[in-house]
Order: C-alpha cells, then sequence, then structure tokens
C-alpha cells in the first residue's frame, strides 16, 4: 500500500478517497430519496403531460432496494477506514480550535449510520415482497427513515468537510 | 451472452428465494429490531467488542482506555462489531421459527432506531455544553 506514496502525497490520497466515499453517497442519496418521494407521494394517475416533480416520483421503488443496501454497506465500509485517519487528522485540530458542536454532528453521524446499516436487511425484504399488504407502512416508514438518515450523514459530512478536509 | 444471461438469471433466483424465503425475513426483522438496542446498549454501558488505537493500529479486547503518548481510543467499530454479531446471532437464532415473523409488532422496525437517536445524542453531550 505505501507504494501510492511514492506517486503521491498522504493528503492528497486520502483527499481521493474521501471523495469517492462522498460521490457514494451522492448515489445512495439518489436512490434513497427517489425512493422515499415515490412512497410518500404516490403517483396514482398523471393526467395530461407529466413534468419533473411526477416523473421524479413516478420511479419503480422495488428497483432501487438492492443497489441502496450495496451503495449504503460500500458507503459504510470506505466512511469506516476514512474515520481511522480523521479521528487523527481532523478532530484533533478541530478540537484545538474549539469546533465542539461540528465534531458533535460528526460522531452522531457515525451512530446514524450504523443505525442505518441495522435496517438494511428488513429495508431489503419488505421491498422484496410488495404485494404483501402487511409490508406496506412499516416499508414506507423505514424508507422514510432510511431517507432522512442518509440527508444527515450526507450533509454533516459535507460541513465536517468544509471545516478542515484532508488537504 | 449466454454465459453472462445465465448469470443474471442465476443471480435473479438466488435474490428471489431469499426475497420469499420466510425464515430470512425472520432474520431480518429481528435483525433490524435487536440492532439498535445492541447498538445503544454496546454504547452506554460501555461494551464494544474491540477498542482500536489509530496512532498505533493496536487493537484491544473489549473496552481499552487510551493509553499514555498513544493517541485516541476509537470505540465506534467494536459497537458496530458487537451489534451486527449480536444481532445477526439473534435473528439466525429466530430464523428456526420462520412464524415467529408474524407475532412482532413491525412498528418496532422503525421505532427502535428513532428512540435509540436522543439516548446516542445525549452520550455526545460533553460536544454540545463545551
Amino acid at each position: 500500500m505505501n507504494f501510492i506514496f511514492d506517486y503521491i502525497s498522504v493528503s492528497t490520497f486520502w483527499t481521493i478517497v474521501l471523495i469517492v466515499h462522498a460521490l457514494l453517497a451522492v448515489a445512495t442519496l439518489g436512490a434513497l430519496t427517489h425512493q422515499a418521494v415515490s412512497v410518500a407521494l404516490p403517483v396514482r394517475r398523471v393526467v395530461g403531460a407529466d413534468g419533473f416533480l411526477t416523473r421524479f416520483r413516478a420511479v419503480y421503488g422495488a428497483g432501487y432496494a438492492t443497489a441502496v443496501c450495496v451503495l449504503w454497506v460500500v458507503t459504510f465500509l470506505l466512511g469506516g477506514w476514512i474515520y481511522t485517519k480523521y479521528r487523527i487528522s481532523i478532530r484533533i485540530p478541530l478540537e484545538r480550535i474549539g469546533y465542539w458542536k461540528t465534531l458533535g454532528a460528526f460522531e452522531m453521524k457515525e451512530h446514524v449510520a450504523a443505525l442505518g446499516l441495522g435496517l438494511l436487511p428488513a429495508y431489503w425484504y419488505f421491498w422484496k415482497n410488495p404485494k404483501y399488504p402487511a409490508y406496506d407502512s412499516v416499508r414506507t416508514a423505514v424508507t422514510l427513515l432510511l431517507a432522512a438518515m442518509c440527508w444527515f450523514a450526507f450533509l454533516v459530512g459535507h460541513v465536517l468537510n468544509n471545516a478542515r478536509g484532508f488537504g | 451472452m449466454a454465459v453472462a444471461g445465465r448469470e443474471v438469471d442465476t443471480q435473479d433466483k438466488s435474490a428471489r428465494s431469499l426475497a420469499t424465503s420466510p425464515a430470512f425475513g425472520t432474520f431480518a426483522i429481528v435483525f433490524a429490531i435487536a440492532a439498535p438496542i445492541i447498538y445503544v446498549a454496546s454504547e452506554v454501558a460501555g461494551w464494544p467488542l474491540f477498542t482500536y488505537h489509530p496512532a498505533t493500529n493496536r487493537i484491544d479486547l473489549g473496552w481499552g482506555a487510551p493509553r499514555p503518548n498513544e493517541g485516541p481510543a476509537m470505540y465506534w467499530y467494536g459497537w458496530v462489531a458487537t451489534m451486527v454479531i449480536g444481532a445477526s446471532l439473534l435473528g439466525i437464532v429466530a430464523a428456526r421459527w420462520p412464524r415467529l415473523s408474524a407475532r412482532i409488532p413491525l412498528f418496532l422496525i422503525w421505532l427502535l432506531p428513532l428512540l435509540a437517536l436522543p439516548v446516542l445524542a445525549y452520550g455526545l453531550m460533553p460536544f454540545w455544553t463545551r
């Protein structure tokens, strides 16, 4: 692994890893937002020409379930790897300048990501059984909760990167 | 093309069989209910499976205090490991009774993570009040 640092600096390497993590988070966020809107505001009947909002919520939600699970796990694992470097290179300098609430929000984001991980098997199972009416309300609730968790994690990560990145 | 098509077909069949398996359904529901309980208990009671010291790459089994001149200790990985292993074990045991899932109130799946949030936020009080 150390051979990489013959070509790029340590901070460049971690910046690249962080950008990949952020791009995966964007993909997860997009998929979950589409799915959440499709269950919260389902398109029942299209009258006339369908606009952007109608098309946005008219997605086939079940088709996103496996992708969301894979994206969440891969983003989680990559984030977990970055967390080791963050603890030394980012958090300690931010503690010195008193960014306590930003750091607290980031620790909360780690909790939220872990709780989201625990929901994934049930979330996948409910989406793969769309014709079982007993799962309709719990499928909607779990999807909305995962989408909210993803938005929170994404925004907190973005703010923290603004406060101090690896560069 | 034929090989690729066969691979996709096989993957679809395995996904379908998992999705239609009552045993997996019970596993998934019990896992989702147990995970936030175990995670919060692990965080509040200090039961990480292991402690990671990032400055030295040292791993201690269970909870380990930060060592002098060795930087901070990280417990989050240990909490996640406790959650995943604990919830998986409970889910595997529950999957032996596939009809069990019909008796479990499904609202617990989304309610328990929501209830966990204020508890976990309270645990971060030093960050909010400093």
